[in-house]
């Protein structure tokens, strides 16, 4: 039972002496907590806008619309799919056919049967339209959609494309219902205000800048699940606010934690500090430095060898990251653990051999110690990793400025007007090194637009390879075409890999049971068996 | 002494003025934000985009389009009292404001009500009392909460009041946990309100505070008050008839000003304790690069700030009818 007020009259009756009197005679005698469910209260970082999940990628709109409707397929702990919508699939027509057999008995919100028409509608006029990734990856792809019956759906495809069903959960598709939106503007229309989806919770309301309501599904097709009666998402845009609201009881669950908060937060007995690897925002993150390869000095592999070996990458994660992560080696974070592999050229922090190198690629030690003077630029919240930059790199004669520019800026200048040296990017692996890692490489995604392949890095070998991969469903095969694409990289160096980012979560212990690497983290979360919020 | 012709003359005056400086801010505003840095599209239409999506959303909201077509077609639109659509909200901007203004007008009032009230008293304290140890210690008070940021002193309320004492939420406008309605309701907005509303007020306390003491000093130096306290007077009566009347002016100038700024001064607070208001609305939208409601929500404030110094006149000019209504 829900019983937080229990010790709060004696709060409220302080805090009433500052504000009313007769504010308290209301609040002490119409309780309206008596018999109240189970509710978690999650810091949400922005305003969600539109709740059409099928249109958008945004970490503002999929953290609460992820919770509201459902893949094709779900994915599990290590990123497998698994079923949602879907019950069952075949691959056929060594991988040109994709043919899924829909779970019967599925109904919306609001209490229209779930059918193979609305899987059509959603690919059709939502997703290969608007939602930028799944765009851009199965546009061109995707030859058709048919719908034999209603629960049958069928994905004829242009050549064989392994990866497809890790693209089907519900962060990259997201199903919405045809019955409501056929006629309507999916981006801004009457039905993205309430959403109406097939997910463990449904949407209550929805008051802007302040809170958002969910409230749990009694008709979920997976019995007895959820297990909270209602969710409430607390927009909370400035994170030392969050963490704040979490400390004083206001907020149960925060999805990102600060670094310099971290001690405190795990000095309090009632607080999960966990490290979580996914979820709406991008999963398997890695943070990355951009060199400028269109360009002198990083246009040599040399240089760009020695940068590697001037960077502490451990001391990054210990100082700037505080332990959130562990150093990358490359390009697929270690958590995608069928796909990485380790045995690539190495970069241990070496300012000697940096030096060297450095002075074999022309750059010699002038008279005042100096070498080099780059400018790096980067958003708001980086000035502390730039400045551990400039400290490493001023050992081995590499004069950095910071160049702090607000978020949106800083992508216009690194990946649009490409005016610079050293960029920044979190990029994000996603469920399979198809979606979030080749969009890096490619030489086919440069261009003038955001988390592109910024550095402009060109190689036919490694394009090839990445195409390759794509076509075979044996995973063997694609290991080997990964681990080959992962050694040329690392010989050529055309981004700098700090880290393999496992940001933080932080909850109260009383709650037990989150999803941390997928969007879809509250479906099986619980009160502890001492529960007492 | 002002007829009511010479007050309609000065209103229209007055509004056309209004009108005027509005459009000016608006139109500044809208090239300011369209020349800085960055572009709506890239929180607008997501990451990892082919270049094809990219240029059919830009065409979508008009962003393909010249600075100089965009400025024309966005001004006709306000002059038909149409302010656009939120990119971020993906609804009216409007509707967006509508639902904003109201947080913003409980916090805005509620600290230009204790600022100016809180300010008073301290300055009359000072006055009152006549003691140099009292008037030493408004006045160095007072400079230490004007110099003093609104997110620093904010932030040590929260600390120490919400999350170690735990006598006031940490943020927000209401419970999340729980809905209320009624009173009750009431009662949570008001327990929400406390410590953004006080953090808001001070640096308006803290200088109402000095100009009030300032002005009744001032007072107190005129041959009519030596007269009046010759009389015997007490200080307390001298000073609530005959000084403070006559010093109010400057006291009421300075909160029509604040009260207009009130909207603009509030976006630190509202964004520090969560405050779903204007303020906060302006400044995510700046982030966001979302054109429209920046736009829309800098001639919001605006308008309000030139609304409230033309109310500040009119009160000044009945409080004192030397001053002209110019």
């Amino acid at each position: 039972m829900y019983n937080s007020l229990s010790e709060a009259p004696i709060r409220y009756q302080l805090a009433f002496a500052f504000a009313s009197l007769a504010v308290l005679a209301a609040r002490c005698g119409g309780s309206p907590s008596v018999g109240h469910p189970v509710t978690l209260v999650v810091a949400q970082s922005g305003d969600p806008g539109a709740l059409n999940p099928a249109v958008t990628t945004s970490g503002s709109t999929h953290p609460i619309t992820d919770q509201i409707f459902n893949g094709l397929v779900g994915l599990d702990q290590q990123l497998e799919p698994v079923p949602e919508l879907a019950e069952s699939w075949s691959i056929e027509d060594g991988g040109r056919t994709y043919r899924f057999k829909l779970r019967p008995g599925v109904r919306w919100h609001d209490g229209a049967p779930f059918t193979s028409a609305d899987v059509k509608f959603t690919f059709e006029h939502a997703l290969l339209k608007y939602h930028s990734r799944t765009r851009a990856a199965l546009e061109g792809l995707i030859a058709g959609i048919d719908t034999p019956d209603d629960l049958t759906v069928v994905f004829r495809l242009t050549r064989p494309y392994a990866p497809l069903l890790q693209r089907l959960d519900v962060v990259e598709a997201s199903i919405i219902p045809r019955h409501l939106y056929e006629g309507h503007d999916v981006l801004s229309g009457e039905p993205t205000r309430r959403p109406i989806g097939t997910g463990p919770f449904r949407f209550v309301s929805y008051a802007p800048a302040d809170k958002l309501i969910i409230e749990r599904n009694p008709e979920y097709f997976r019995k007895g699940l959820p297990y909270l009666e209602r969710v409430v998402f607390r927009i909370l845009p400035n994170a030392a606010m969050a963490v704040s609201a979490l400390e004083a009881g206001d907020v149960d669950y925060v999805g990102g934690v600060a670094g310099p908060d971290l001690p405190r937060l795990r000095s309090l007995k009632e607080m999960a500090v966990v490290a979580g690897t996914g979820g709406s925002g991008g999963s398997l993150c890695q943070d990355v430095l951009i060199p400028n390869l269109t360009k002198a000095p990083f246009a040599d592999v040399r240089v760009r060898r020695a940068w590697a070996h001037a960077i502490d990458r451990q001391l990054l994660v210990d100082r700037v990251y505080f332990g959130q992560g562990r150093p990358a080696t490359g390009p697929i974070s270690h958590l995608l653990a069928w796909a990485y592999t380790p045995d690539v050229r190495q970069y241990p922090h070496d300012p000697d051999e940096a030096g060297r190198l450095l002075t074999s690629a022309g750059y010699p030690e002038r008279p005042d110690g100096g070498r080099l003077d780059l400018t790096f630029t980067h958003g708001p919240n980086h000035q502390r990793l730039g400045q551990a930059l400039r400290e490493q790199l001023k050992a081995v004669g590499i004069a950095l400025s910071l160049e702090s520019r607000d978020f949106n800026a800083s992508v216009e200048q690194v990946f649009v007007k490409k005016t610079f040296d050293v960029g920044f990017a979190s990029f994000c692996n996603g469920a399979d090194p198809d979606i979030g890692v080749r969009r890096v490489y490619v030489s086919s995604n440069i261009g003038p637009y955001p988390f592109s392949n910024g550095a402009g890095y060109r190689n036919p070998r490694i394009d090839t390879l990445f195409d390759e991969a794509t076509l075979h469903t044996d995973r063997n095969l694609r290991r080997a075409r990964y681990a080959d694409i992962q050694r040329i990289l690392a010989d050529d160096v055309p981004y700098f890999w700090l880290v393999d980012s496992e940001p933080l979560r932080a909850y109260r212990k009383t709650y037990t049971g989150f999803r941390l690497w997928t969007g879809a983290f509250l479906e099986t979360v619980a009160l502890t068996s001492s529960g007492k919020p | 002494m002002s007829g009511t012709g010479t007050i309609r003359q000065w209103f229209v005056r007055r509004a056309l003025l209004a009108v005027l400086v509005v459009a000016g801010v608006t139109i500044l505003t809208f090239v300011l934000i369209h020349v800085a840095p960055g572009d709506p599209i890239y929180m607008l239409a997501g990451d990892g985009g082919n270049p094809a999506y990219y240029a059919e959303m830009r065409a979508r909201y008009g962003l393909d389009r010249s600075l100089l077509e965009q400025l024309g077609r966005y001004v006709s639109a306000v002059a038909r009292l149409d302010l656009g659509y939120s990119f971020m909200f993906q609804a009216p901007v409007a509707s967006v404001l509508r639902d904003h203004a109201p947080a913003t007008l409980i916090l805005g009032g509620a600290a230009l009500i204790v600022g100016t009230v809180a300010g008073l008293l301290a300055g009359l304290l000072c006055v009152m009392t006549g003691s140099r140890v009292v008037d030493g210690a408004v006045r160095w008070t007072a400079s230490v909460l004007y110099a003093a940021p609104v997110f620093w002193i904010g932030q040590i309320l929260v600390i120490t009041l919400a999350v170690r004492a735990g006598l006031f939420p940490a943020g927000g406008m209401t419970t999340a946990r729980e809905a209320t309605v009624g009173l009750a309701w009431v009662g949570d907005v008001l327990w929400h309100l406390a410590l953004p509303a006080v953090t808001l007020s001070l640096p308006l306390a803290a200088v109402v505070a000095r100009v009030t003491r300032a002005a009744l000093l001032d007072v107190m130096r005129e041959p009519f008050v030596i007269a009046t306290s010759a009389r015997g007077f007490t200080r307390l009566r001298l000073l609530l008839r005959h000084v403070a009347p006559n010093a109010m002016v400057p006291v009421v100038t300075l909160v029509g000003q604040h009260a207009g700024q009130i909207a603009a001064g509030a976006a630190l607070t509202e964004a520090l304790f969560g405050w779903p208001g204007v303020g906060y609305l302006a400044l995510h939208a700046s982030l966001h690069r979302d054109y429209p409601l920046v736009t829309a929500a800098f001639l919001g404030i605006s308008a309000s700030v030139v609304v409230f110094n033309m109310m500040t006149d009119a009160v000044c000019a009945w409080l004192d009818p030397r001053i002209p209504l110019t």
